[in-house]
């Protein structure tokens, strides 16, 4: 498992590095904090106005919302890559990445992460928490398991579509801008897909499967029959699109073109 | 295919799709439509050997395309078309396992972690390229007490100097003890001092772990000092491969000899002396002459050796291109017949 000791290895870096700014770190912290407390009163307030919607419960769509905040985050630590065509390939910081002797994308991911986004995780409980004494939820012992492997499985849909776009750096030398488009990204997934046009749920599903990352994994633990089989196969889902991402990059590697000089 | 050759290339080309855009606002809206590509060739039908243990000075003007050969032998940039085998890899396809046998320092571009002490930067290479321990301390403490950078190693690498930097650069694209060394631009910005500390540890490196070392530089007095063997290129192509005395002696002009002597002699004195060699001579004042040697023909020591016998000589002066002046004609002119 050389990969994961390296990653380790980098993760003692990082927090090497925030140590040693240690008012930088105990701001951001602060700070992670307070943007946690007002996203979680934003989201209450928000939907304290809407008693049902489609017919969904306030507390189920809190319910959504909440879990959706844990792969969200866990994605947000990962893969800290939103100015990489800035940072990697216009600024030429790839060519360093290209001439050492481990994956290419899994450098790029160790030198950016951001474990601190991982206090998302805690947010989304506390709302799934709140929500879950407005409903009648049995949990079974298995579902906790369930949940996190459905997250992770979130986590590789978006981080597939994610690498995917910003490939898309690799294979043009224009600055182009990709960001809204992948800051956007965030957005989907967190409501009920039933609630969209029927042409919207089925892009949100099979194109760019955003519903695979919030809404089909909660609509199980809420025992919604109905799309019990979806949220099965988000591992499955996940792992073709992070493959699919892979594969663009490591074609868009061939096209990288290096920074003038 | 030699199974020696630290390098071997043949054929080797780079081409650059450059999109090109029309003028004003109307071509602009145009080119959303129908975009415009030109094909540039950056590098053309390279052909190259270089031996294991030898230290070659690549050099050109800027564009010549220094840079993406050296990308492309480090299997950064994916060669267009050609052949290529470092160390016995194919650099781009076999990439990962490549690289550890190379080290590379590009003298513009930090490899270190820009954050992190030097030391911690090390440590992590140490992992990346899965050193042993103790290989890695003794090889560490070696590199560290020749390159004389103990006390920086504490220091965030944004901290140091550009020289400092550069020694930890060293250490760093070393510790893996790879075969190959690229080096781009290594001294470039540095004071004399550094650059002579950083040539020195080359030799060094060079002669005991026979590191093969392929430089590119704008200063030549690197390669004077170090190289043997120059490869030149022009607009993609490689215009001289040998050696460094060849180049001098085929394209560094006449020697001149200037003799200041105690009494007036007559120009048709010195030339009746030297009348078997190929040498002219010329009066360029009171009691001044000049003898221009033909290149690499005569010793200096043959001419002096029929002249100071019975003339009272009070100054004399030898004077000779530098290679800085010869790659500066060779890149005006062109070579005759490359």
């Amino acid at each position: 498992m050389f990969q994961l000791q390296l990653f380790i290895e980098y993760f003692k870096q990082y927090l090497k590095v925030r140590l040693a700014y240690r008012w930088d770190f105990v701001v951001q912290l602060g700070t992670d904090f307070f943007f946690q407390a007002v996203n979680l009163v934003f989201i209450l307030v928000f939907f304290g106005h809407t008693k049902t919607l489609n017919g969904w419960t306030q507390h189920e769509v809190i319910f959504i919302y909440g879990y959706f905040l844990i792969p969200w985050a866990i994605f947000s630590a990962i893969f800290n890559l939103w100015d990489f065509n800035e940072r990697y390939v216009i600024k030429g910081e790839m060519d360093r990445i290209l001439t050492r002797p481990v994956h290419s994308l899994l450098q790029v991911i160790m030198e950016t992460m951001t474990p601190e986004s991982l206090i998302g995780v805690v947010t989304g409980v506390i709302v799934m928490g709140w929500a879950a004494t407005g409903l009648e939820i049995e949990w079974a012992w298995y579902d906790p398991i369930l949940l996190l492997v459905f997250a992770l499985g979130g986590v590789a849909v978006y981080g597939g579509i994610f690498i995917s776009l910003i490939s898309i750096s690799l294979f043009t030398d224009s600055k182009s801008d990709l960001q809204p488009i992948i800051y956007n990204i965030g957005t989907y997934g967190r409501y009920p897909v039933n609630i969209y046009h029927r042409l919207i749920q089925f892009v949100l599903t099979w194109v760019l499967p955003f519903a695979f990352v919030g809404f089909y994994p909660a609509s199980y633990l809420l025992d919604k029959t109905q799309w019990q089989w979806y949220a099965l196969i988000t591992p499955l889902v996940g792992a073709v699109y992070l493959g699919i991402g892979i594969m663009i990059w490591n074609w868009g590697i061939r096209y990288y073109r290096g920074a003038g000089n | 295919m030699r199974e020696m050759d630290a390098i071997y290339a043949e054929g080797l080309t780079k081409e650059f799709k450059v999109y090109q855009s029309r003028g004003g606002l109307w071509g602009a809206f145009r080119d959303l439509f129908d975009r415009h590509y030109r094909i540039i060739r950056a590098v053309e039908g390279i052909r190259m050997r270089i031996q294991p243990g030898e230290m070659v000075g690549y050099i050109g003007e800027n564009g010549a395309g220094k840079s993406t050969t050296i990308k492309m032998l480090t299997g950064i940039l994916q060669p267009t078309s050609g052949e290529l085998k470092v160390n016995g890899f194919d650099p781009h396809r076999e990439r990962e396992r490549f690289v550890k046998t190379i080290g590379v320092v590009f003298g513009q571009r930090s490899q270190l972690w820009w954050d992190i002490a030097v030391q911690e930067s090390f440590r992590l290479l140490q992992k990346v390229y899965q050193i042993p321990p103790k290989e890695y301390k003794s090889h560490l403490e070696r590199m560290v007490s020749i390159l004389e950078i103990e006390s920086l190693l504490d220091q965030p690498v944004r901290k140091l100097s550009l020289g400092q930097r550069m020694r930890c650069e060293l250490a760093a694209s070393l510790l893996h003890k790879p075969k190959l060394l690229f080096l781009d631009e290594p001294t470039i910005g540095l004071d004399v001092l550094v650059k002579d500390n950083i040539r020195t540890f080359l030799k060094e490196i060079n002669q005991e772990l026979g590191t093969t070392i392929l430089l590119t530089t704008h200063d030549i007095s690197d390669i004077e000092a170090l190289c043997s063997r120059v490869i030149m290129l022009d607009k993609g192509k490689i215009i001289y491969d040998g050696s460094l005395t060849q180049l001098k002696k085929v394209w560094g002009g006449r020697k001149k000899v200037l003799l200041e002597t105690e009494r007036e002699i007559a120009i048709t004195d010195f030339k009746s002396r030297t009348v078997d060699l190929p040498v002219t001579w010329e009066s360029t004042g009171k009691r001044q002459y000049v003898a221009y040697l033909e290149q690499g023909e005569v010793a200096v020591s043959d001419l002096l050796a029929r002249v100071v016998q019975d003339i009272p000589i009070l100054e004399m002066q030898i004077e000779e291109a530098s290679t800085e002046e010869i790659v500066r004609k060779i890149y005006q002119e062109g070579i005759p017949d490359a």
